[in-house]
C-alpha cells in the first residue's frame, strides 16, 4: 500500500520524522517496504497483512498513527448537499443475487462537467501510482485510496432503462471492461447489468460502454458490498486483479459503503459541479451492529506474560476505534470498530493491546521450566545410517519428491498401483509422487556424470508415496543408494550397514528380475525373513534410458525395517579366552551350487564351535576343472569357548564338513 | 688322502666361499651360495668333512684343527655377507621412499548441508526440552487447514496455492502435499494430552517458481509448547536461547506484529546478529481455535509455536546464494560441507 505523506496529513497531524513513522508502524504491524520522494511529497510503501483490509486506505494508516502518537483523527465530513429531485425517479436498483451482493447503493449526480482533475488531486493520485482519467473517475479512485471502499461511476445516460440489475450472468454473456478487453462471464460471478446487458463485473471492473467520458452529464455512483469469495473467484477466473477486487477479497467495512458514497458525491459536487439527487437507492441488508467483546485483564498477563495497566488497555482500545461499554476491575467490554472485521474475540483484543503497547515490552529472559527430551529411536538410527554410509564413501543427496512420467515407471518395486499425481506440476513436468528413490538418484547420477565428477557414490533417505486402493496413501521411508561399484561392493555396504545396526541380524537374498537390472545381477534382500529391499546392477538398456555412461549398482532399503531391527544399546557378550583354530578348505563344486547352500551346510556341521566362516575365493578353469565346475576356497575359524580346541578336533570338523558337502552338494576336496 | 692335499683343498674351498659370499648381489644369490657351501646335505663344506675321514690317523688332529678354522671362517664370511646385504637393502629403501607423496586417503562421504543444519537445530531444541515429532507429508484438509483455523473460504486453500492430489478425492476435500509442518503439531496434540513440547520438521510444498530464493519443495522446522501458564515471554526467551545457541554469543530477539491463521497474537521474529536485525521466522501464541480443534481447553492451557525455513538458515550459514544448489546434488557441492 503506497501512502502519500501529504495526503496522510489531511487526517492526522504529522510533525514527526518520516523514519519514526516507518519504524513505529513496522513495530505495530505495517512492515515498511520502501520510501520514495515524489516532488514535494514522500511516498511510503507499507506491507499490509491480509487481515488488515482497514489499512488499504490512507485513513486506516492515519488511524494507526493517531493511535500510536495519541492524536486526534480528522475525518472528512462526507456531507454533500442534495437537490430536490428524488433519486428514485432517475434510476432503479434490483439485486437478484443477495448472496453475492448483500448490499448495493447508488446515488445520482446530474449535470456534471467532466474534465481534468484539479492539480492537487491529480498529484496525489500520481504520487501513489494511479493514472488520472477524468475528474469523476479520479474521484472514485481517490475515495478508494482514502477509505478503502471501491466505488464505480456509471454514465447514467448509457444505462439502458436507467436500471441497475445485480445478477448472475446468463449463458454466453460477455463484457468489454474499461481495460478494453472482452471477458467471458460465468455463472459463479456477480455482474452489474442494466435493463439489457452486463455493464460491469461486480467488485472487479466496470464496463467500457457505460464508463464516464467527456460526453457524460449524469452519473450514477455505485457503492456496494460484495462477497469476498465470489470476488476472488471472479478475479481468478478472469485473471483480472484490480485494486477493487484486491480490497473486496479481504472484506471491507460494511458501514464504509454509505460514507464512501457520500464522500465521493461531496467531491463531485465540489470539483465537477452538478446536482445530487435526493436520497439513495439502497438495496439489501443494512450492516448489523457488532457484537461486543469482553477482555479480562488477567488474560493479558496469562498470554503476554506482562501486565498492562487497565487504563492503558482502555486507552489503546478506544484510540483504535473501539467503543467502551463497560469496565470493572477485572474486565472491559467494548464494541469493536466496524472497519475491523478481524476482531471478534478476546484473543484478538489481546493482540491489539500487545502490538500498540509494544512487543519490546515483553522480556526475553523468562524462566522456562525444563522438560525431559531425548533423541527419538528413529533419529538415532538415522544418525547411525548416515554415519555408516558416509564412512563407506557415500554422499547424502536430497532430491525432489516428485518425478516425471517415464522416470516414475522405471522402477516401482513397492507398489503396482499408479503413482499419485498432483493437480499441477511441482517442477517442470513433474507431477507424480515417487514410489521409489532409485529413479531420482539415477537422475542425479546423470547430472554428476555430465559434470565429469569422477566418483559418484550417493544415498538418500526419504519417503516414497505408495498409493493404496483404500484409505490414505502410505509413506514408506527408504534408503536409496547408487554406486559406481559392482554388485558385491554394494552388497557389502548393505551388509555392513545392517551389521552396524544389529550384529545378530542376517541379510539373505532371493532372486529378483526387473528390467532395470542386468539379468542375474539383482536380488531381493531379506532381513531376518522380511523384505528389506532390492539391489542390483543397472542393465545396459536401463542405463541408456537414464542417459548414463558408466556402470552403476543401486539398492533401496526400507528404513522402517532397519530401525525395527536396530539394537543400538548392546548387551556385553563374554569373550572366550580359549584360542581359535583356522582351517582352509578348497572344494570343487558344480556351478549351480551357491555359496549360501555351502555356508548352510558348514554352519550345520560345525555348530556352535564355528566362530566365523570366511569366503576366500572362487576359482574356475575349464581345462582343469571342466565346464560348469568351480572351486570355492573358504576358511573356518573354530573355537570351543569351554575348552581349548585341539588340532585333531579341528581336523575332524574339517573332514566332516568335507564329507557332508560331498554327500549333499557333490563337492570334491581339492588338494594343493 | 694326504694331509697336504686335504689342506690345499680346504684353502681352495675357503677362497671360493669367501668370493662366493662377497659377490652375492642379493638375498637370493647369497642363499644359493649358502646352500652351495654350507648346505646341510650336499654342501661343499660337508663334502670336505668327508675328506677328513680319509686322512691318515696321525695327520688327523692337524687336519681336524684346520677344518674347524676353515668352517668358522666360511660361516663368518656368510654372516658378513648377510649383514652387508641387509644394510644395503635398508639404505636402498630409504632412498626409494618419497614421504612427500600424498597419503592414501579413505573416501568419506558427506552428509547433506540441509541435513546438517536440521540436525544442529534439532540438537539445540532437544537441549531446550523439545522432542522431535514426525508426521505424513500427504495430508488431509483437516490437518493442513481446518484444525489450523484456515476455513474453506480462506485464500490459503486455493488450488493455485497448494499441491492437491488429483487422484485421491474423498470426503472433506482432496488430500494434498502439506504446505507446513504445523500439521504435525495437530496430530501430536490430537493424541497427547498437554503438556506438549515438540519440534516437527521435514519437507513442505508450495507452488513457487524455482529461483535463487524459492523452490516448490523446502524444509521447515517448527516448535510447539503447550502447557499451563505459557506466555509470549516464554516464546521470546526460548527463541533467544535457541538463536544464541545456534549463532553463538548473546542474540536478542525482536517481535513484529504479523498475521497467521493458527496463532494469535502472531509475530515475525527478528534476531540481532552482527549489529543487524535478521528475519528468523514466524511465531505466535497458539490460536484458541486450534487448541479447541484438538480438544484442549484454551482457558486451561496456552501455548506458543514458531517456525522457520531450513533452506534460508542453511544458505545464510554457508553463503549459498542459490538454494537450487541444495537439490542439484553436485558431488563437488556436497563435498564442501
Amino acid at each position: 500500500m503506497l501512502v502519500s505523506w501529504s495526503w496522510l496529513s489531511d487526517y492526522v497531524r504529522l510533525d514527526m520524522p518520516v523514519e519514526e513513522v516507518e519504524r513505529r508502524l513496522m513495530m505495530a504491524g505495517l512492515n515498511h517496504e520502501s520510501t520514495a520522494r515524489a516532488g514535494d511529497d514522500v511516498v511510503i510503501d507499507f506491507e499490509v497483512t491480509s487481515n488488515r483490509a482497514d489499512c488499504l486506505g490512507h485513513l486506516g494508516i492515519a488511524r494507526e498513527i493517531a493511535t500510536l502518537w495519541g492524536r486526534e483523527i480528522c475525518l472528512p465530513k462526507a456531507d454533500p448537499c442534495p437537490g430536490s429531485h428524488p433519486v428514485a425517479v432517475l434510476a432503479r436498483v434490483t439485486v437478484e443475487c443477495p448472496d453475492l451482493c448483500p448490499r448495493y447503493t447508488a446515488r445520482v449526480v446530474r449535470g456534471v462537467r467532466v474534465g481534468p482533475s484539479p492539480a492537487w488531486l491529480a498529484a496525489r493520485l500520481q504520487a501513489v501510482g494511479v493514472a488520472t482519467i477524468n475528474n469523476i473517475v479520479d474521484i472514485t479512485n481517490y475515495v478508494l485510496l482514502e477509505c478503502g471502499q471501491p466505488l464505480h461511476a456509471f454514465d447514467l445516460g448509457r444505462l439502458r432503462g436507467g436500471a441497475i440489475v445485480v445478477r448472475r450472468p446468463r449463458a454466453g454473456e460477455q463484457l468489454e471492461a474499461i481495460d478494453h478487453r472482452v471477458y467471458e462471464l460465468n455463472e459463479a460471478m456477480c455482474i452489474i447489468a442494466d435493463a439489457e446487458r452486463p455493464v460491469g463485473i461486480g467488485g472487479v471492473m466496470g464496463g467500457a460502454e457505460t464508463e464516464v467520458s467527456a460526453a457524460t452529464t449524469d452519473v450514477l455512483l455505485e457503492a456496494a458490498q460484495f462477497d469476498p469469495l465470489a470476488i476472488r473467484g471472479a478475479a481468478r477466473a478472469l485473471n483480472l486483479h484490480s485494486p477493487s477486487s484486491y480490497r473486496f477479497e479481504r472484506g471491507l467495512d460494511p458501514h464504509g459503503v454509505d460514507w464512501a458514497s457520500r464522500r465521493a458525491c461531496e467531491l463531485i459536487l465540489e470539483l465537477a459541479g452538478g446536482e445530487l439527487a435526493a436520497g439513495v437507492l439502497d438495496v439489501g441488508t443494512p450492516p448489523v451492529a457488532r457484537e461486543p467483546i469482553v477482555l479480562r485483564f488477567a488474560q493479558l498477563k496469562r498470554i503476554l506474560g506482562i501486565e498492562v495497566p487497565a487504563d492503558e488497555v482502555e486507552q489503546i482500545l478506544v484510540a483504535l476505534g473501539h467503543r467502551r461499554r463497560e469496565r470493572t476491575g477485572e474486565r472491559i467490554e467494548v464494541t469493536p470498530p466496524t472497519w475491523r472485521r478481524d476482531l471478534t474475540r478476546e484473543i484478538d483484543l489481546i493482540e491489539e493491546v500487545a502490538r500498540i503497547h509494544g512487543y519490546e515490552q515483553i522480556p526475553e529472559d523468562a524462566l522456562v521450566p525444563m522438560a525431559r527430551s531425548a533423541r527419538t529411536p528413529a533419529d538415532r538410527v538415522l544418525g547411525e545410517v548416515r554415519a555408516t554410509l558416509t564412512a563407506a564413501g557415500f554422499d547424502e543427496a536430497l532430491t525432489l519428491s516428485v518425478v516425471e512420467e517415464p522416470v516414475s515407471e522405471a522402477f516401482s518395486p513397492w507398489s503396482d498401483l499408479p503413482a499419485l499425481r498432483t493437480q499441477m506440476p511441482i517442477l517442470r513436468r513433474a507431477t507424480l509422487l515417487r514410489r521409489s528413490l532409485v529413479p531420482s538418484l539415477l537422475a542425479v547420477r546423470r547430472t554428476n556424470e555430465a559434470l565429469s565428477n569422477p566418483t559418484i557414490e550417493l544415498f538418500e533417505i526419504a519417503s516414497a508415496y505408495l498409493p493404496s486402493s483404500e484409505g490414505p496413501p502410505r509413506e514408506e521411508r527408504l534408503v536409496g543408494l547408487t554406486t559406481g561399484g559392482d554388485f558385491l561392493a554394494l552388497k557389502g555396504v548393505v551388509e555392513e550397514l545392517v551389521a552396524r545396526l544389529n550384529p545378530a541380524a542376517r541379510v539373505t537374498v532371493g532372486d529378483y528380475r526387473h528390467a532395470l537390472f542386468a539379468p542375474g545381477r539383482a536380488v531381493q534382500l531379506h532381513l531376518d525373513g522380511e523384505t528389506l529391499g532390492y539391489l542390483g546392477e543397472v542393465s545396459v538398456e536401463a542405463r541408456k534410458a537414464f542417459d548414463l555412461r558408466g556402470a552403476t549398482t543401486v539398492a533401496e532399503l526400507r528404513f522402517g525395517l532397519l530401525a525395527a531391527a536396530a539394537q543400538l544399546i548392546r548387551p556385553f557378550v563374554p569373550l572366550a579366552d580359549k584360542p581359535a583354530i583356522q582351517r582352509d578348505i578348497n572344494l570343487e563344486l558344480a556351478e549351480s551350487v551357491r555359496w549360501a547352500q555351502l555356508a548352510a551346510v558348514v554352519e550345520e556341521v560345525c555348530g556352535p564351535k564355528l566362530e566365523a566362516l570366511d569366503y576366500l575365493e572362487t576359482y574356475r578353469d575349464r581345462q582343469r576343472l571342466g565346464a560348469d565346475r568351480k572351486s570355492l576356497v573358504f576358511r573356518l575359524t573354530l573355537r570351543d569357548p569351554q575348552a581349548t580346541l585341539t588340532g585333531a578336533e579341528a581336523d575332524a570338523l574339517r573332514d566332516r564338513v568335507v564329507a557332508v558337502c560331498a554327500d549333499r552338494l557333490g563337492a570334491k576336496l581339492r588338494l594343493g | 688322502m694326504a694331509l697336504a692335499e686335504f689342506l690345499a683343498e680346504l684353502d681352495e674351498l675357503l677362497a671360493a666361499a669367501q668370493s662366493g659370499f662377497d659377490t652375492a648381489a642379493d638375498a637370493a644369490a647369497l642363499e644359493a651360495a649358502r646352500i652351495d657351501f654350507l648346505g646341510a646335505k650336499s654342501g661343499r663344506l660337508k663334502a670336505a668333512q668327508k675328506g677328513l675321514g680319509t686322512v691318515a690317523g696321525a695327520d688327523k688332529p692337524a687336519a681336524g684343527k684346520r677344518f674347524n678354522e676353515v668352517k668358522q671362517a666360511i660361516e663368518a664370511a656368510f654372516e658378513a655377507a648377510q649383514a652387508r646385504l641387509a644394510s644395503g637393502a635398508a639404505q636402498a629403501d630409504v632412498e626409494a621412499f618419497d614421504p612427500t607423496l600424498p597419503g592414501t586417503r579413505p573416501r568419506r562421504g558427506h552428509v547433506h548441508p540441509l541435513t546438517q543444519t536440521m540436525e544442529d537445530l534439532k540438537e539445540i531444541m532437544g537441549r531446550l526440552g523439545f522432542t522431535v515429532a514426525e508426521g505424513p507429508e500427504i495430508e488431509d484438509p483437516w490437518h493442513n487447514f481446518e484444525a489450523l483455523n484456515i476455513p474453506e473460504s480462506h485464500p490459503a486453500r486455493d488450488p493455485l496455492e497448494n499441491f492437491y492430489l488429483a487422484t485421491a478425492q474423498r470426503t472433506g476435500g482432496p488430500w494434498l502435499l502439506r504446505s507446513q509442518t504445523s500439521t504435525v503439531q495437530i496430530r501430536v496434540m490430537e493424541r497427547t494430552p498437554p503438556p506438549v513440547r515438540i519440534i516437527s520438521l521435514g519437507r513442505v510444498y508450495r507452488p513457487d517458481t524455482a529461483d535463487a530464493t524459492h523452490y516448490p519443495m523446502f524444509h521447515q522446522i517448527e516448535g510447539l509448547l503447550v502447557d499451563r501458564h505459557v506466555t509470549m515471554a516464554d516464546l521470546k526467551s526460548v527463541l533467544r536461547l535457541f538463536a544464541s545457541s545456534f549463532l553463538g554469543g548473546d542474540v536478542h530477539i525482536r517481535f513484529r506484529p504479523s498475521f497467521f491463521p493458527f496463532t494469535e497474537p502472531s509475530v515475525e521474529v527478528d534476531m540481532r546478529w552482527n549489529d543487524r536485525w535478521i528475519e528468523m521466522g514466524g511465531a505466535g501464541m497458539v490460536d484458541p481455535h486450534v487448541l479447541q480443534a484438538v480438544g484442549y481447553d484454551p482457558e486451561q492451557v496456552s501455548g506458543f509455536a514458531f517456525g522457520l525455513g531450513v533452506e534460508r538458515v542453511c544458505a545464510r550459514r554457508h553463503n549459498v546464494t542459490d538454494i537450487r544448489e541444495f537439490y542439484k546434488n553436485d558431488v563437488r557441492f556436497l563435498h564442501q560441507f
